[in-house]
This record gives structure tokens, sequence and C-alpha cells, in this order.
């Protein structure tokens, strides 16, 4: 891959080229809100300021893919993000919920993020950003990155258009992954030399922790654990709000038969004895999981949506993982792959059946 | 009291079938006079790929004790390769089942329609199974 080594005022300068060349027509990337760190869509370069301070700040507010989901307008729109936001973006663009043409998909080295709320309180001892090191301190001082990131295997930047990895003394390596990414470079004048970003044995390392995490998470096992888990759910319906894949124009629970009130309500106590209310947490749940188990990048948005701190991380990555086993499949790994449940062997499968 | 209510449980069981393959081989299951058990409800559908698995969900949890889905063998779909997606997609709610302990109220075939004793034959099976298993624990649940 052709890239170029960028100190912060090459990184901001590269940023606002984008704009000011008109490679892209507007940006998503983040911004700094005092010590906060939130998204913002910019039209004017000038709004670009120490990009390299607040890019890579371990803080997450949203998944930015749910931020331009479904957006059909020409204009190109260039989103800078972290790996599980890219990889959302992806799995969208298959889904046909957003053009691939009309995004330039730039994504950045993650180590781990906080809630938004934890960094914010802890920004004097977080700061603009981490490496593995200083989470293994913080998580010593009581600070602890979200259940998600821990349990991500993909936190290195590989995917999308143009990757910006973290470099030694403050420095960062811009790469073009496609030729779109490359075009964009170009359009920079960047002087662009072959860079290995491979970064294997890195990665390796990487995955390896996210699974031994990952094993000591509580597994559920039964429907009483299930249950338990759900009780406090009031189907608010947030997770799904903010959830960067799931993308129905008009969701199931919204309709009559999944959100029954009233005289049906009445008939299913009938038929039942009781019901639970508010109706259908573990319909909601179960249907959910379903439908974005292909799809699900494990970014923990759901969790941080949910206002009656359910753990969703425990639910919807890690059962989404098992099925994406089965295919084989990483949501947002590669966008000419198939989704899964689009495409088929002739000779598969056939031990799930029984 | 559990013992007692396992040894004389009949077991509800909501099957979806294929139009094409399943549900004519009950069918002539019937008509061929085999005998299997009566705990079966059949839902048709035009194919396994009509098979939403909200469908199985929303059995489960308002209290089947299982559900089955059969559908044509993989290479017999009427639309080619309705199956074959259907297949994926089952694989997938499988999996999901797995965490919760309820893959085995889940059954799923591949039965044509010439294969009215295989039919039968499943269903007794499959009817045997669920009663070793016993009520499902959704039933009385408050959910
Ligand atoms: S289900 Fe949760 S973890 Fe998975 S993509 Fe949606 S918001 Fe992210
Ligand atoms: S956000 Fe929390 S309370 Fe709301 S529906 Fe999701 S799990 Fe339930
Ligand atoms: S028609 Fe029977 S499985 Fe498709």
């Amino acid at each position: 891959m052709k890239g170029a080594e960028l100190n912060s005022d090459d990184l901001e300068g590269a940023l606002k080229g984008l704009l000011d060349k008109g490679v892209v027509d507007c940006l998503v990337m983040p911004h700094r809100a005092g010590k906060a760190v939130s998204y913002m869509l910019v039209k004017d370069a000038d709004k670009i300021e120490s990009p390299a301070s607040v890019i890579f700040a371990p803080s997450f507010t949203v998944n930015a893919a749910n931020l331009i989901k479904g957006w059909t307008i020409k204009e190109k729109v260039g989103i800078v993000a972290k790996p599980c936001e890219i990889r959302a973006a992806i799995e969208l663009i298959k889904l046909k919920q957003m053009d691939k043409e009309s995004v330039l998909l730039i994504t950045v080295d993650c180590a781990g993020t906080y809630t938004n709320q934890v960094y914010t309180e802890h920004y004097a001892d977080i700061g603009d950003e981490v490496d593995s090191a200083k989470i293994k301190e913080l998580d010593g001082k009581g600070i602890t990155i979200r259940e998600s990131c821990a349990i991500c295997e993909n936190k290195l930047a590989a995917v999308g258009d143009i990757i910006i990895a973290k470099g030694a003394g403050g420095n960062v390596t811009v790469a073009g992954l496609t030729a779109m990414g490359e075009e964009a470079l170009s359009a920079l004048e960047l002087s662009l030399e072959d860079k290995d970003l491979e970064r294997a044995a890195e990665k390796e390392k990487i995955a390896a922790e996210a699974k031994a995490k990952l094993d000591t998470l509580p597994q559920m096992g039964s429907v009483e654990a299930l249950e338990e888990f759900l009780q406090d759910c009031i189907v608010c319906k947030n997770c799904r709000d903010m959830c960067p894949v799931c993308y129905c124009k008009e969701c199931f629970f919204e309709l009559p038969l999944g959100k029954p009130t009233g005289g049906d309500l009445l008939n299913l106590a009938e038929l039942r004895g009781a019901i639970g209310l508010p109706p259908g947490q573990l319909f909601y749940h179960m249907t959910r999981v379903y439908h974005v188990s292909t799809t699900c990048v494990g970014c923990g948005a759901c969790e941080d949506a949910c206002p009656k701190d359910i753990p969703l991380t425990r639910f919807y990555p890690v059962i989404t993982k098992k099925v994406q086993d089965i295919f084989e499949y990483v949501p947002g790994k590669d966008v000419e792959e198939p989704l899964p449940f689009t495409a088929y062997e002739e000779d598969e499968l056939e031990d799930k059946l029984r | 009291m559990g013992e007692e209510i396992k040894g004389d449980f009949e077991p509800k069981i909501v099957g979806f079938t294929c139009n094409w393959c399943t549900y004519a081989a009950a069918d002539l299951a019937g008509t061929s006079r085999k005998k299997y058990p009566p705990n079966s409800r059949i839902i048709r559908l035009m194919c396994t790929a009509r098979l939403d698995p909200m469908f199985v969900l929303k059995a489960l949890l308002n209290g089947a004790d299982g559900v089955f889905f059969s559908g044509c063998h993989p290479g017999e779909c009427h639309y080619i390769k309705g199956n074959f997606y259907g297949r994926r997609r089952i694989a997938a709610l499988r999996t999901i089942l797995q965490q919760f302990g309820l893959d085995d109220r889940f059954k799923s075939y591949w039965i044509s329609a010439s294969e009215g004793e295989k039919f039968a034959n499943t269903m007794k099976a499959q009817s045997e199974e669920i009663k070793k298993l016993g009520p499902t624990p959704l039933r009385g649940k408050i959910l």
C-alpha cells in the first residue's frame, strides 16, 4: 500500500485538504467540546482544529456509521472513525443503506475506548490517546475500558479506503487501501511511498488478548438466565436506534403485532395466564439478535445506549460472534464479501439440522 | 410432581412445513393410514425460505414444547435455491437457541413428498424426544 508519514501539522493539513481540494464534500469526524469528544459534520476546513489530538481520543459516543446511515445524497461524505464504526459502514454498504462511491472511509487505530462519561470525568488521567500499556495502568486505578472494546479483536485500522495508523513520536502514517483511497491521497499531493501496515504480530496479540477476555465473560446458558438478564428492560428500543446495523425503515416492534396494546395484550394474558409488562422483552431481543447476527460489529453502542444499564455486550456481540463463526464471517472486513444470508454453498451446515 | 407431569405429558408442537414436499408427505402419511402422534399443529409455508425465524421464536416464547420445520431436500427446492438460503437462517437461529438451552426443542428436517413413512416416523421420534425433555421451561413463565 502507498502512504506517507505525517506530523500533527501535516495531518491537519491533509484533512483540511480533503475539503479544500474537493476530494470530499463534507467530513464526519470527532471534535472536542471542553474535555468531551463528539462528532461533527464539517463543510468549512477552518473548523478543523488540531485533529491529531482528537481523532484517537478513546471516547465512544455513538457509532459514527449510525450517523450517516440511510443518507441518499450525491455529495461525497468523508468519515474519520474507529475500526468498529468503519466496519459498520461497510456492512451498511452491503445492506444497500449507503453508496460505496459516495463515502470515503478513513479508519484510525484504536486501542480501546471508555464510555464518554468516563472519558470526560477522567480526562486528566486518560488524555488525548492511549496505548495498551496506558490502558493497563488506568485499569489499576479503576478506570476501565468498555467491555465491548476489551473483547474486540479488530482494534488496528485495517479496513476502509484510508487508514491512519499511530506512529512514533506523535507522528501518524496515512495509507490508501483502495483505489479511491489512493486517489484521495494523491490529490492531497503527499509524497507517497510504499508502506507496510500489515502489523500481523500486533494484530495476533490483540486478538489473543480479546479472546482471553471473552472467555471470562459469564455465559447465559439457560432461559432463566436470559429472563433475569432482561428483567429490567423497559423495551425503549434505544439499543436498536443506536445500533448501526439495525436499519429497517419500519421495525416489526413498532407495528401492532410487535407492539400489542389493550385488548391484544388481554388476549395474550388469557392464553398464558399472565404476561410480563412492558410486553415483549424476550421476543424483542431474541429477534433483534437474530437480525444482527451476521452484521453486529461488536461496537457496544447498544450497551452505552441502555438507560437501564443492561450489559448488552454480553448479549449482542457475544452471541452474534458464535453465529459469525459458523459462516467464518467477520462483518466489515471486506466490502466485496457477500452477506452470509445472501449466499450459500450447496453442501454445508447439515450438522445444524436435526 | 415434575415426574408426574412428565409421565402423561402430551407436548404441544408447532410445525412449519413446505407446501411442495413435507406438507404433501404429511398428506400421504394420512391417506396411507400411517399412525403418528397427533400433537403437532402444522402450518403450511410455500418454501423453506418462507420460514422467518421469528415464527419459531414466537412459538417457543408462547409456550410451544417443540417447534419443527421440514422442507424439500437440498437441491430439490421447488424454487431451486430457497432451502439453501433457508438452511443458513436455520443454522443461525439454532446457534442462538443453543445459548439458552432451547435448541433441543427446535427440530429441522428434509422430507420429500414421497416420504410419507419417513414423515410418520419422524413425528413419532420427535414426540418421544420432546416428551423426554418435558414441558418447556417457557410455558409457566411470566414473559
Ligand atoms: S448490536 Fe450492539 S454491539 Fe452489535 S453492532 Fe449493534 S450496537 Fe454495536
Ligand atoms: S436500551 Fe435497554 S431498556 Fe431499552 S430496549 Fe434496549 S435493553 Fe431494553
Ligand atoms: S419449495 Fe420446498 S424448500 Fe423451497
